[in-house]
């Protein structure tokens, strides 16, 4: 199976369409928990996009990664800020007109460029990467990426944690803690926290 | 290097040296009395040098030594050339400047001894610093080296005209002398620009065509109009007798008035090309000689006397070398500079001795100072032109060369200037010498030795340098007759008449109506008419287009400027409420952009 | 192929409306998802269509950094929402001066 074959597939194009229009509706409903749901289910689209693709472990990453946490992720960032009972309330879009203007411009860019790129009507190599071959290439050319990566997520754990403790009146700001050179004790110390709340 | 050589240098070095070292050493310049006998013993040695080198041209009259250094090469072509030059006519002309300076110096030493200390060592300074300028003049191997000279012995004018700077009067005698010769300069400067365009040097005797020659002789010439006080640029030196009188006998009596008289013997192949620049000099010599006689006729003042008529014979110098007759000039230009160095030295023993300037405080001094009032007399009718006297000769070399140039007007006029000399020196010397004793005569004390010395020593050139006019004429290289002609006969009886007239007029006191028919032209030519022509010059030549070029700069160049500045701070008020601080106006314009790239981005 | 990368463009500029229209900060994050997904599904796409491992474990890649930005970005948003009262992104513009 290869994906000229999927081109005439109209499952690839029933699957794209539908992950489109639950993005188009993550960033046009009002509610906003709505919005991270059809996010969800956008992500979720995705994810059969990549299961059609024989990339059935970047599907299952997509899943869990994105499904299972980042959407969560982000409900939880919309009950933690709410400031009022009603969420559909009080989000509004702004200048949807112009917006709507310069992305579909956009998009008749991105046509145009894709159609006047050459090669990519190419057939393909026919060859589909497997799991075994995605694992040889991240342990292989790519174990150090790999390797970075997971300092990234830790500092970005770290960050997120000096950034959103919650300040009390006493210690000083996340700007002055950022500042401070006693840094990595207050991170030992935001880590324990964070510990405490995970048990 | 030649003894010659060396001693040429040594002309050069020793008042050079001496300016610098009281000019280093304020503890030697403050002593006054100490300082003034090195400048003297400098300018000694400088005589003496001069004499040798003159002793050893008239020997071999000829000859001429010249060495020069390549000066500021530039793209392997020199600006110039620095060096001496040494021939018949800068060792005579050394010579002249070196007793001049001599007696000058010595002179002030009895003359200002009633100067501070301080004052005594600056003056010193400046007249060592005089003879270095001068010489260097003298000595220059071209225009450029002379230019330089030229500039310094303007400079020291200023510093000497203005050596009583308290005095407001004398401050700005000094600043009128320095900015009218400096007018007068641009056009040597101009000259000079000219003659290095079209020959690639600075040297007098590269081939010139003629109409460049007239050129360049026109713009030289207007320098010499500057600084030999040829009408209308005379203005500054009647006003320059506000420096103490050695100083007038050597700066603008004697010597550096005589420098613009030098350039043109010294171009003379350039002037000898330019027909139309030698007729226009022939006629204005001759006019500035009659206008500055009959100013001199009615001046109360003894030295403005002298002054006028100081450009009343510079006049007639350059109406001689107009005329064609080089040593005719020259000639004059050496008796002249002796008589009338001898003339403002003798006035200036009579002012040491009366304090005053003015005819009214003196009269009768006849008794009191019997040397000076015979130097002065000698003085006055060796100007007058009193046959057997230097000035005789020089002066008749002069009348006929004008003669023969067939200029009629010209001749006419240099005669009749050379009746009202002897006219107005008569006055002069029966005014001051003759008469009845002032008040302030009563008190006069006559010279030190150190005054009279150098009347005496001037008194020799006076009398006798006419003799000598064959040697000097083969220092120069030109064929010397001496005959009398009819102009010769004429100048003469002129002359008399003039000296018998003044005397009648004044000394005995007949035809009365004479001065008075002179007062209302003196009267006309005392005022500051001149000054104030050239005020109006200045307002309309100067000051309009200083006034178009300072609206210009304030509306047009600054007005470019505001507008710039404006057009700035528009731009960046207008700018900046692009930054609006909303995020996504920026990402709108990054979006945009892009869509834009897609579109046109030539994707080929 | 082509139908991979339009679906992909179209879900990318899906994202770019959003993140011109949203208020909330929230909203916001969300536009941004979709429009690394799109990124995602370009790099799946490409990768399977070459037959290189490459694609893939960049889409691995930014998938890991997506999750990051949202953990960092959350944290930006609760923080702003603390000091600001409310999480409107166009009324935070105190860059403007």
């Amino acid at each position: 199976m290869n994906l000229e074959m999927l081109m005439q597939d109209p499952a690839l194009w029933g699957l794209g369409i539908a992950t489109l229009a639950f993005a188009m509706l993550a960033v046009s409903v009002k509610n906003l928990v709505h919005a991270v749901l059809w996010l969800g289910m956008s992500l979720l689209g995705t994810a059969a996009l990549f299961a059609k693709f024989d990339a059935s472990f970047l599907a299952a990453i997509q899943v869990l990664l994105y499904v299972g946490g980042v959407v969560v992720l982000l409900i939880f960032g919309v009950m933690l800020t709410r400031e009022h009972d009603n969420l559909a309330a009080f989000r509004t879009t702004r200048r949807p007109v112009r917006a709507a203007l310069v992305a579909i411009a956009l998009f008749v860019g991105l046509v145009h460029a894709i159609l006047n790129t050459p090669g990519l009507g190419d057939p393909s190599a026919g060859k589909l990467v497997s799991m075994p071959d995605l694992g040889m290439s991240l342990l292989g050319p790519y174990a150090f990426a790999f390797e970075v990566l997971s300092l990234l997520l830790l500092a970005a754990m770290v960050g997120a944690v000096v950034l959103a403790r919650k300040r009390d009146p006493g210690q000083p700001s996340a700007k002055k803690l950022i500042r401070h050179r006693n840094l990595g004790r207050q991170v030992v110390e935001g880590l324990a926290a964070t510990d405490e709340v995970g048990q | 290097m030649s003894p010659l050589l060396m001693a040429a240098l040594a002309t050069l070095g020793i008042p050079a040296g001496l300016t610098l070292l009281f000019g280093v050493l304020p503890m030697l310049r403050r002593t006054g009395k100490p300082a003034a006998i090195l400048s003297i013993l400098g300018a000694t040695s400088v005589l003496g040098i001069a004499g040798w080198l003159f002793a050893t041209w008239l020997g071999n009259p000829t000859e001429v030594i010249q060495q020069s250094t390549a000066w500021l090469v530039q793209a392997g072509r020199p600006l110039g050339e620095v060096g001496v030059r040494l021939d018949g006519i800068s060792v005579s002309m050394l010579l002249v400047v070196a007793v001049v300076a001599w007696c000058v110096q010595v002179f002030s030493l009895g003359y200002l001894s009633d100067e501070p200390p301080n004052g005594l060592g600056r003056y010193f300074t400046y007249q060592s610093l005089f003879l270095f300028s001068m010489n260097l003049l003298v000595l220059a191997p071209d225009l450029m080296q002379l230019f330089i000279g030229w500039e310094l012995v303007g400079a020291t004018s200023y510093l000497l005209i203005g050596f009583w700077y308290p005095k407001p009067a004398a401050a700005k005698a000094a600043i009128k002398a320095f900015v009218v010769t400096k007018f007068a300069d641009s056009g040597l400067i101009l000259g000079l620009l000219v003659l290095a365009a079209q020959t690639g040097s600075f040297a007098w005797d590269a081939p010139l065509g003629t109409g460049v020659a007239e050129v360049v002789a026109g713009l030289l010439f207007v320098a010499v109009m500057g600084k030999s006080a040829q009408f209308p640029l005379h203005i500054w030196l009647p006003d320059a007798m506000q420096g103490p009188t050695p100083v007038s006998a050597l700066l603008h009596a004697a010597t550096m008035v005589a420098a613009g008289v030098y350039l043109i013997v010294r171009a003379d192949p350039i002037f000898a090309a330019a027909t139309h620049v030698r007729e226009f000099m022939t006629q204005l010599g001759a006019f500035t000689a009659l206008f500055a006689a009959i100013v001199a006729t009615v001046q109360t003042d003894i030295k403005k006397v002298l002054a006028y008529s100081t450009c009343s014979q510079l006049g007639y110098m350059i109406s001689g070398l107009g005329a064609g007759s080089l040593l005719g000039g020259y000639f004059h230009l050496t008796t002249h500079a002796f008589f009338k160095a001898l003339l403002f030295l003798a006035a200036g023993a009579v002012i040491h001795a009366v304090h005053s300037n003015e005819f009214e405080d003196m009269g009768g001094l006849w008794k009191k100072l019997k040397f000076v009032a015979i130097a002065f007399v000698f003085g006055s009718l060796s100007l007058a032109g009193v046959p057997g006297l230097a000035g005789f000769y020089s002066k008749d070399l002069i009348l006929e060369a004008v003669h023969e140039s067939g200029d009629h007007f010209a001749l006419a006029a240099l005669l009749l200037t050379a009746g009202l000399t002897a006219f107005y020196m008569t006055r002069a010397v029966v005014k001051t010498f003759l008469g009845q004793m002032s008040h302030a005569a009563e008190h006069a004390h006559g010279p030190g030795p150190s005054m009279s010395l150098p009347l005496l020593v001037l008194l020799v050139p006076t009398i006798a340098l006419g003799w000598a006019a064959q040697p000097f004429a083969t220092l120069f290289g030109k064929p010397y007759e001496f005959h009398m002609g009819t102009v010769g006969y004429a100048a003469i009886g002129l002359g008399l008449g003039g000296i018998a007239l003044g005397y009648l007029v004044y000394g005995v006191g007949a035809l009365g109506f004479l001065p008075r028919l002179f007062a209302p032209l003196g009267k006309l030519a005392r005022s500051s008419l001149m000054d104030e022509l050239w005020q109006s010059v200045y307002e309309i030549g100067g000051q309009t287009p200083s006034r178009a070029a300072a609206w210009i700069d304030r509306y047009v160049v600054d007005g470019l400027m505001n507008f710039l500045g404006w057009l700035t701070i528009v731009a960046g008020q207008q700018l900046r409420k692009l930054q609006t601080g909303d995020v996504q106006d920026y990402l709108y314009a990054v979006f945009g952009a892009a869509a834009l790239l897609a579109l046109f981005g030539g994707w080929r | 192929m082509i139908a991979i990368l339009l679906i992909a463009s179209a879900l990318f500029c899906a994202g770019v409306f959003g993140l011109l229209t949203q208020k909330h900060a929230i909203g916001v994050m969300i536009a941004i998802e979709v429009m690394i997904n799109a990124a995602n599904l370009v790099l799946v796409g490409l990768g399977q269509h070459k037959g290189a491992a490459v694609g893939q474990s960049f889409a691995l890649f930014t998938i890991a950094i997506a999750v990051a930005e949202v953990v960092v970005g959350l944290a930006i948003v609760l923080l702003l929402y603390r000091s600001r009262g409310d999480v409107q992104v166009d009324e935070a513009r105190e860059m403007r001066q």
